[in-house]
């Protein structure tokens, strides 16, 4: 039998000494957080840290890491939920892919639940936009797999059907679709391009009217392929920056890093997630993902057309673009705008309103009936900040007559 | 039953193939007199008390998995509904959709399945029924039971006794259902040994009840897990259910894979898991009868009933930190990165 946190002695030496499971440790955790707040205490006014990425936001969320903050720390959540930026064209072509015969469409489990811009019709109260599951629901066959070989091999199982690969995602995760493509796929597989590339994201995004933020937690996953040296154009604006792995202790001690920078008035671009990103990043990766995909302008959902933040296929792997391969389908079609009217999500994701500025925000728009993406999904700003009441997610608990007979551990 | 290796529409007409089926494989394997007189209803003793009365279809895909099969998880599901109600359950029912050409060595299995649960739960299968579908309107097989049991006198198990300060208990490690039939639908060929804990939980409730007489709530956390049976306990009522991340009991590979896979095991299914929730004073003595029984080696005290947050269920993590625990909405789906 395990548990989620073993414990861990207390950590010494180096960090590639220590197993996963040291990274949340209830002592180092705490520790930092009493560092945090040593360091926050001498800050000279509240300051707001972004993250652009899903897995920090789930992490957080999972493991409460905004309650151990002091109020003048607010940790925000950019446009990093994959799921969330990725622009509801692509929802609504997989959709209509789903509807055509002997086609099987695979993708990414929390894709399957997001909304596109189809109305849903009759079925839905209000105004509600189709997703993946709604298109099954309709007879459609659209499985949740967890990785593009996964999807491969489906292809390879069914050679009589078409199999699409709903390729949603960072750099993680094109680099797969990109060492499968180059490997060779079933002549029956092909993918929907929706590969986005963070680094353009964060050039745009200071140049908002209204963006405030004082530092950024950087993506370890995403920066582990690209190097770190596609966001040096930050620091350069003033901006502290920090690479973030992912367990409890590897977020606070790049919160703890963003902050001592802040203190210090001398922005920098360090890496706090060293034991798996290389500055230079996977020169490998990189290579494979050059040679099957080329740099592209996206649509990022609700937001803009970002030049070079995407990928599509070269003309030598054109064949394995499925928009390509069904013609005619997913296009001309009556679609809704990318975000229901009056939601606000997209600057929720920039993180230039809060939630509750939004009209629909907890009145038409609530976690079990949801309008826009940051709704629907968990890591979603709006959902989260639904269930906590606030941004910070501190529950206050009070027991019946004081007779909590154990504690946490 | 030699003549056909697999399942005909005829089989579920009610002429020659259907009396057949019933004769050579349900009434020989479940082989009980109510079930043997072939009447249209079991006429049954009734040992007096309350009558506890349940029911559930069973639809799972794969059909056989690690750890059993749809049979055992048709006797087990209605009958743990029934002894978390503090019932002595005494029969079932059981009604099969077959889909035309499920193979009738398969059915043969399922229903030997049935028939050694329903002996370890205590139970007989005392009444059926079969129907059969065209090949592509059913995945295989489905099978609904009902089941009834008898309350004995003075036991009161219920929401309705719930109250802030309950201690929550589990039986052992959770999730163990809903990844294994997980890993085995998706093929996920992980060098993992993931088992369903699915099992009839009567004597470990049992021994749990006579160990500690005032247990105030039972509730086996199936479809939703953890967290669809804390936020049922919590909802409208005047406390909150807290559940303590670091105690929650699980193994170390299902562990490992909601983790890869990036999903809740506080969501996943048991199926041979039970929650209760009982006074503070009488944790300690529940504990120790539910480790002492075979299904209960690994339990634990995982939380405990606030006065606030009312209405809700939350998780503490080990640093003090606090999240909310949700009701799940739709099925639990690998994440994206």
């Amino acid at each position: 039998m395990s548990r989620r946190f073993e414990p861990a002695p207390a950590p010494e030496g180096s960090e590639n000494d220590f197993r996963p499971a040291d990274y949340r440790d209830p002592g180092w955790v705490q520790a930092l957080a009493q560092r945090i707040e040593r360091v926050a205490a001498t800050l000279a006014r509240p300051v707001k840290l972004m993250h652009i990425c899903g897995t920090h936001e789930h992490e957080i969320g999972r493991f409460g890491l905004r309650d151990l903050l002091p109020d003048t720390v607010e940790v925000l959540a950019g446009p990093g939920c994959p799921v969330c930026v990725c622009d509801s064209t692509w929802i609504d072509l997989a959709i209509d892919l789903a509807a055509v015969d002997d086609v099987i469409v695979t993708s990414f489990g929390d894709m399957l639940a997001v909304p596109g811009g189809i109305p849903l019709g009759s079925e839905a109260r209000g105004d509600v936009r189709m997703s993946l599951l709604d298109a099954r629901a309709r007879g459609g066959d659209v499985r949740a797999v967890t990785s593009v070989f996964d999807a491969a091999r489906l292809a390879a199982e069914y050679p009589e059907r078409q199999v699409v690969f709903f390729s949603v995602g960072f750099e993680t995760t094109v680099v797969a679709t990109a060492a499968l493509l180059r490997r060779g796929a079933p002549p029956n597989f092909s993918i929907v391009e929706a590969n986005y590339y963070t680094p353009p994201a964060t050039h745009l995004l200071p140049t908002l009217p209204g963006f405030d933020v004082d530092g950024f937690l950087l993506p370890g996953h995403a920066s582990a392929i690209t190097g770190t040296a596609v966001y040096r154009h930050l620091p350069e604006l003033g901006l502290a920056c920090a690479v973030a792995g992912f367990e409890p202790v590897d977020i606070l001690a790049a919160v703890l890093e963003l902050l001592e920078q802040l203190v210090r008035g001398r922005p920098q671009l360090a890496n706090r997630y060293a034991r798996v990103v290389a500055p230079e990043g996977n020169r490998r990766a990189l290579a494979e993902l050059d040679e099957v995909f080329e740099p592209t302008t996206m649509r990022w959902r609700g937001v803009a057309d970002i030049p070079e933040s995407g990928y599509r296929l070269r003309p030598a792997y054109q064949h394995a673009s499925a928009r390509l391969r069904f013609p005619g389908i997913g296009e001309a079609r009556d679609r809704g705008p990318d975000h229901p009217a009056g939601c606000r999500c997209a600057d929720v994701t920039l993180g230039l309103v809060r939630p509750d500025a939004c009209p629909l925000f907890g009145r038409r728009c609530t976690p079990d009936n949801p309008y826009g993406p940051c709704m629907v999904s968990h890591e979603g700003t709006c959902r989260a900040w639904h269930l906590y009441g606030t941004a910070r997610g501190r529950l206050q608990v009070e027991t019946a007559g004081g007779s909590a007979p154990l504690g946490p551990l | 039953m030699a003549r056909y290796e697999s399942i005909r529409l005829a089989h579920g007409s009610g002429g020659r193939l259907t009396a057949e089926l019933i004769h050579d494989v349900f009434a020989t394997i479940f082989d009980n007199a109510p079930l043997a007189a072939l009447t249209d209803a079991a006429v049954l003793d009734n040992p007096g008390g309350r009558l506890a009365f349940a029911t559930d279809s069973h639809a799972v895909k794969p059909w056989r998995f690690p750890g059993g099969d749809i049979g055992r998880l048709a006797v087990a599901g209605t009958v743990n509904d029934l002894v978390v109600m503090g019932a002595v359950p005494r029969y079932l029912s059981a009604a099969f959709i077959l889909e035309e050409g499920f193979r009738l060595e398969d059915l043969e299995a399922v229903v030997r399945s049935m028939k050694r649960t329903a002996d370890e739960a205590g139970v007989e299968v005392v009444t059926g029924d079969t129907k059969v579908v065209e090949r592509g309107k059913g995945d295989g097989i489905f099978i609904n039971t009902a089941g009834v049991g008898f309350v004995p006198s003075g036991r009161d198990v219920g929401p309705h006794r719930l109250t802030a300060g309950d201690v929550l208990l589990v039986n052992g490690t959770l999730g163990d259902h809903g990844l294994a039939v997980m890993a085995a639908r998706e093929g996920l060929e992980l060098g993992m040994t993931l088992k369903s804990d699915v099992a009839p939980l009567g004597s470990l409730v049992e021994a749990l009840l006579a160990a500690a007489p005032d247990v105030h709530f039972m509730r086996d956390p199936t479809r939703g897990g953890l967290a669809a049976v804390t936020n049922e306990m919590a909802a409208s009522r005047p406390f909150g259910v807290r559940v303590w991340d670091a105690r929650v009991p699980l193994n170390r590979d299902v562990a490992e894979l909601s983790e890869m896979l990036g999903i809740d095991p506080l969501l996943a299914a048991n199926e041979g898991k039970l929650v209760v929730a009982l006074p503070a004073d009488q944790a300690e003595a529940a504990l120790a009868a539910l480790r002492g029984h075979e299904l209960g080696r690994e339990a634990a005290v995982i939380g405990d009933l606030v006065t606030q947050p009312a209405g809700m269920a939350l998780v503490e993590t080990p640093y003090g930190s606090r999240r909310v625990l949700e009701m799940p909405v739709e099925e639990q789906l690998p994440r994206i990165c």
